[in-house]
């Protein structure tokens, strides 16, 4: 992906201003993105330095920024991408399928959510918590199909508390 | 925000764990909010949503009351 906005050379100009954070920051989150969209993972800190010309260090920074305005989630005490909802970079119970493609959602909300970000068909399996019988829910353009009722937990104001368990 | 088989197989599962009662939504419901909510995540100048902005999205769905509510 080409850097939309900050010096060609960065260490030529240490640091960011306010501003040039700002578009760091957009970049990296699309990057991450589009990460999760393409090849199915979020891209590491290093790939990420890489692809946007950008040293590191100032890549694990806009990342932990993004973290803090919960744009997304880092693995704890890393740089490394855990969640930028609605995926998941790691294996949960909330598959997705699209055409070859696979990922994996946080929850029932952020699986859906992945087949709408995209704006593609899809499956979604996962399996009764309680009974654990498998529930298989097929998205067609605006048309959805399939088995449950979602529940949820935790109130709106505190699913940022622990949005690991939310 | 798990998918059960139904409300009763999802109150047992509650109950065993003494997780909150907490609410429901219909699939359909579900599907509504993920669409609205997403849509648009992939945009390169996305932004996250304000408070009242999201609160507008849950009323739309019918999803209002304190639970739904997104300040304490």
């Amino acid at each position: 992906m080409a850097p939309t906005g900050y010096p060609l050379d960065p260490r030529a100009t240490p640091g960011y201003g306010a501003g040039m954070s700002e578009t760091l920051d957009r970049d990296v989150r699309l990057a991450v993105m589009r990460g999760f969209v393409d090849d199915e993972r979020p891209p590491s800190p290093d790939e990420l330095a890489g692809s946007l010309g950008v040293p590191q260090i100032e890549i694990e920074g806009s990342l932990r920024r993004l973290a803090d305005a919960h744009v997304l989630v880092l693995a704890p005490g890393t740089p490394y991408v855990w969640m930028a909802n609605p995926f998941s970079a790691i294996p949960t119970p909330f598959r997705v399928a699209a055409g070859e493609r696979r990922w994996w959602g946080n929850c029932i909300w952020d699986a859906l959510g992945i087949l709408a970000a995209i704006g593609v068909d899809g499956h979604v399996s996962t399996a009764c918590p309680d009974c654990g019988e498998a529930l298989e829910v097929e998205v067609e353009g605006a048309t959805i199909r399939g088995d449950g009722i979602v529940h949820y937990a935790i109130p709106a104001a505190r699913w940022w508390d622990d949005i690991g368990s939310t | 925000m798990l998918l059960f088989r139904s409300e009763e197989h999802a109150e047992r599962w509650t109950a065993q764990r003494r997780t909150p009662h907490g609410a429901f939504l219909t699939l359909e419901q579900q599907w509504e909010l993920s669409r609205t909510w997403f849509e648009g995540r992939l945009d390169p100048n996305f932004a996250r949503r304000t408070t009242e902005e999201a609160r507008v999205v849950f009323e739309r769905i019918g999803l209002a009351g304190p639970f739904w509510s997104l300040t304490s």
